[in-house]
C-alpha cells in the first residue's frame, strides 16, 4: 500500500460508460471495497472497475445514493439483526430516492445485491414490502403484475389456510 | 412494422396502445432470487400482510412456507420464548402463590414473583453482578428436566400464539361455577398443570382441574386457610388453626398435620419438593421436612407476625409487620441480614435470587439487594398500602390499596405505566410477558399490555369483588364474589383443535 491512498476511482459500467468517484463513496459497496484491496491501489488508478451486472442509469442511481450516504457508518452483523427487528422505517431522503419505476426499484436491488450495498438494499427492500402492505392479494398481484397460477380449488384451499390471520 | 404504425391514426394508435402495454408490463420478482424475495418479506411483520401475500401465486405460497420468514415474525412479536415453555411440567408452578388477610372486609395478598417458572432473563441483573457461589440459585426450578416438546414449525407456533393473542384480546371461552352458597372469602388461589387449588376462610381448600371440574374438597383444617402451596400433586396449607397440613392432591388425603406454629400460619413456600417453609403470626418461621413430616428448624428475628416470604435456592426472604424484611440461608438456618428502611409493616415481598422488593403499609416499594442487605431504590407513587407485587425480568409490576396498578423498571428504578386500575384496592395481580392481569375489590377483572400500558379488555362481568386472579398462557381463573356467591370463573384462550391442524 502506498501512503498517499488513491481518492478517486473510475467505474465502468456493463455498457461500457463510466463514472469516475470517490475511493470512499465506491467502497460503500463491500464488493468494490474487496476488490480494490485485492488488486491494490495500482491498479484502481490506472484502470476502471468493471461492473458487469448493472448498466448506466442504475449505476449512476447507486453512486447518487452512494454519495449521499457517503459519511454512514457500516453495519456491523449484529446491528444487521437488531435494526431488522425494528419496522420499516424509511428516512425521507431514501423515499424521495425511492420514488422511481418499479423496474427501476427492482433494479436497484439487485445491483445493491451484487454490489453488497446492504444498507441500499434494505431500503430497497423495505419500499417493496411497504408496496405489499395492506393489499388483497388480488391488488398485489396487480401491483406487480403476477399471474395467478393457482387453480380456483388450490385458491379456496390457500384462502381457508390463511382465514386466522384475519381482522378478528 | 414502424410503416405501419406511421399510417395509424391516434384513435388506432391508443388501440394498440392498450393491447400492448399489458403485454410489455412484467413481474419484476420473476428476476429476483428467493433469498432477496425473503428479505423483502422480512420486513413485513403484520402476519395478516403475509397470508395474503401466500394467496397471490403458487411462487408467493411456497416463498411464504419458508420458516425463517415466521422464525423472524415470532422474534417481532416476542413470541419465541414459548419454544421451550410448551411444555409445562411439574413441579412448576404456574401460579403466583397468594396469601391473604381480611382488611376492610377484603383482602391483601403478597404475590409470588413466579420468575422461576418462566426462566429468568440473564440480562436483567446489570448492576447487582452476584457471584452464584454465595447465594447458589437453585437450578432445579427454573430448568427443564424433560426433553424439549416436539418441535413445531416456526408458522404453526406463530399461528398458535397468534390466535392466543388474539383470544385474550376478544374471545376465550368461559364458565362460571359456584363454590359456595355463601360469601366465603377466598384467601388462596393457585392454577398449575394440573389443578385449580381454591383455599377458604371457611377451613375448605377446593381442588378442580383446570377446566374447573370440582375434584375433591380437602377437609381436616378447624379454621381459615390462609397459606397454601401445591408442588406437583402434594399441597402444603396452613391458617388460622396453626397447623400445617399436607395433601396428596390425587387422593385428597391428608398426609401430615405438622404442629409447632403457635399462632395462625400467614404464608407458605415451597423450596423443593421436600421442603416447605412457613411463616406465622408467632413471629417465627419454620422449616419443614414434608416427606418425614419432621420441623427441620425454625427461624427467630421477627418482632411481629411474619407476613409474607418467598424462597430462591437456599436463601428465603421473609416481609414482617413488624417494618423489616429478612434475608434467611435455609442451610445455615440463620438470618443474613435484616432490612431495614419501611415505617410500617410489609404486606407484600418478591425476589429474583437477587433483588428483593417489599411493598408496605408506608405507602412505599424498597427494591434491596439479596447479597449485601443494602437498599438499592425507593419506588415511591402508591398512595396507599402496598399488597401486590410481582417480580419478572427487569420489570416490577406493584398493586395498591390505592386501586392502581404500576409497571416499573428494576432497570432504572423508575415507573413505566401508572395504571388507574380499580375503583378500589387491587386485591390481586399477575404478570408475564405479554400482559398484567389485576382484579379489585371493585369487582373487576382487567387485562393489561404489559408494553403499552393499554386495557385490553375486562374479562368478567362485574360482581361485588373479586378476591383472586390468576392466570398462564392460555388460561385465566378468576375468584369473585358475585351475588354474595362465591363464584369461580375459569376463561380458556385455546385456540380450537381444528385451527391449528
Amino acid at each position: 500500500m502506498s501512503d498517499t491512498k488513491v481518492t478517486k476511482v473510475v467505474l465502468q459500467s456493463n455498457d461500457g460508460t463510466t463514472i469516475e468517484v470517490d475511493r470512499v463513496v465506491a467502497e460503500r459497496s463491500m464488493l468494490i471495497k474487496n476488490l480494490i484491496e485485492d488488486l491494490g491501489d495500482e491498479s484502481v488508478t490506472t484502470s476502471a472497475i468493471p461492473i458487469p451486472n448493472v448498466n448506466d442509469p442504475v449505476l449512476r442511481k447507486v453512486v447518487e445514493w452512494c454519495e449521499k450516504h457517503r459519511g454512514d457508518s457500516l453495519q456491523s452483523a449484529e446491528d444487521e439483526s437488531e435494526t431488522r427487528k425494528k419496522v420499516t422505517e424509511i428516512d425521507e431522503w431514501d423515499q424521495k430516492f425511492m420514488q422511481v419505476d418499479q423496474e427501476m426499484l427492482f433494479e436497484i436491488i439487485l445491483a445493491a445485491n451484487y454490489l453488497d450495498i446492504k444498507a441500499l438494499l434494505d431500503v430497497g427492500c423495505k419500499t417493496v414490502a411497504n408496496m405489499i402492505k395492506g393489499k388483497s392479494p388480488e391488488e398485489i398481484r396487480k401491483t406487480f403484475n403476477i399471474t395467478n397460477d393457482f387453480t380456483p380449488e388450490e385458491e379456496e384451499q390457500i384462502r381457508r389456510e390463511n382465514e386466522w390471520a384475519e381482522d378478528r | 412494422l414502424t410503416t405501419l404504425l406511421d399510417v395509424c391514426t391516434s384513435q388506432q394508435l391508443s388501440f394498440v396502445h392498450q393491447h400492448v402495454s399489458p403485454l410489455l408490463k412484467k413481474d419484476p420478482f420473476t428476476s429476483l432470487p428467493d433469498e432477496l424475495c425473503l428479505r423483502i418479506l422480512s420486513f413485513i411483520d403484520d402476519p395478516k400482510v403475509l397470508a395474503r401475500a401466500s394467496q397471490v401465486s403458487r411462487r408467493w405460497r411456497d416463498l411464504l412456507s419458508d420458516d425463517m420468514t415466521w422464525k423472524n415474525l415470532c422474534v417481532k412479536h416476542d413470541y419465541q420464548r414459548r419454544m421451550s415453555e410448551v411444555n409445562h411440567n411439574p413441579p412448576m408452578q404456574l401460579s403466583p402463590l397468594p396469601s391473604a388477610v381480611r382488611s376492610e372486609g377484603f383482602t391483601f395478598g403478597s404475590q409470588d414473583s413466579d420468575t422461576a417458572s418462566r426462566g429468568l432473563p440473564s440480562a436483567a441483573l446489570p448492576s447487582c453482578g452476584l457471584p452464584t457461589g454465595s447465594m447458589s440459585i437453585d437450578g432445579s426450578v427454573t430448568q427443564f428436566a424433560t426433553p424439549r416438546p416436539r418441535l413445531k414449525s416456526y408458522k404453526s407456533h406463530f399461528k398458535q400464539r397468534y390466535l392466543v393473542d388474539a383470544a385474550w384480546r376478544t374471545g376465550g371461552r368461559n364458565i362460571s361455577k359456584n363454590i359456595t352458597q355463601e360469601a366465603g372469602v377466598v384467601t388462596s388461589l393457585h392454577l398449575t398443570s394440573k389443578y385449580i387449588i381454591v383455599a377458604l376462610d371457611n377451613a375448605k381448600i377446593h381442588v378442580f382441574d383446570t377446566e374447573g371440574n370440582a375434584q375433591r374438597t380437602l377437609q381436616g383444617h378447624v379454621m381459615g386457610v390462609w397459606a397454601m402451596v401445591p408442588w406437583d400433586d402434594i399441597l402444603v396449607s396452613g391458617g388460622c388453626d396453626r397447623d400445617v397440613r399436607v395433601w396428596d392432591l390425587t387422593t385428597g388425603n391428608c398426609l401430615y398435620t405438622l404442629r409447632g406454629h403457635t399462632s395462625t400460619v400467614r404464608c407458605l413456600k415451597m423450596s423443593d419438593a421436600n421442603t416447605a417453609i412457613s411463616g406465622s403470626r408467632d413471629t417465627t418461621l419454620r422449616i419443614w421436612d414434608i416427606r418425614t413430616g419432621h420441623c427441620k428448624n425454625v427461624l427467630v428475628g421477627h418482632q411481629a407476625s411474619v407476613r409474607c416470604l418467598e424462597i430462591k435456592g437456599d436463601i428465603i426472604v421473609s416481609g414482617s409487620y413488624d417494618t423489616t424484611a429478612k434475608v434467611w440461608s435455609i442451610s445455615e438456618g440463620r438470618c443474613l441480614f435484616t432490612l431495614q428502611g419501611h415505617y410500617s409493616q410489609i404486606y407484600a415481598i418478591a425476589f429474583d435470587g437477587y433483588r428483593v422488593a417489599t411493598g408496605s403499609l408506608d405507602t412505599s416499594v424498597r427494591i434491596w439487594d439479596a447479597k449485601s442487605g443494602e437498599c438499592l431504590a425507593i419506588l415511591q407513587g402508591h398512595t396507599s398500602l402496598v399488597g401486590q407485587l410481582q417480580m419478572r425480568g427487569g420489570t416490577l409490576v406493584t398493586g395498591g390499596s390505592d386501586g392502581s396498578v404500576r409497571v416499573w423498571s428494576l432497570e432504572r428504578f423508575c415507573p413505566i405505566h401508572r395504571l388507574a386500575a380499580h375503583d378500589n384496592s387491587v386485591t390481586s395481580l399477575q404478570f408475564d410477558d405479554t400482559r398484567v392481569v389485576s382484579g379489585g375489590s371493585d369487582g373487576r377483572v382487567k387485562v393489561w399490555d404489559l408494553k403499552t400500558g393499554h386495557l385490553v379488555r375486562e374479562l368478567i362481568t362485574q360482581g361485588e369483588a373479586v378476591w383472586r386472579v390468576a392466570f398462564e398462557e392460555e388460561k385465566c381463573v378468576a375468584m369473585a364474589l358475585k351475588n354474595s356467591r362465591t363464584v369461580m370463573e375459569v376463561w380458556n384462550f385455546s385456540p380450537p383443535e381444528d385451527a391449528l391442524e
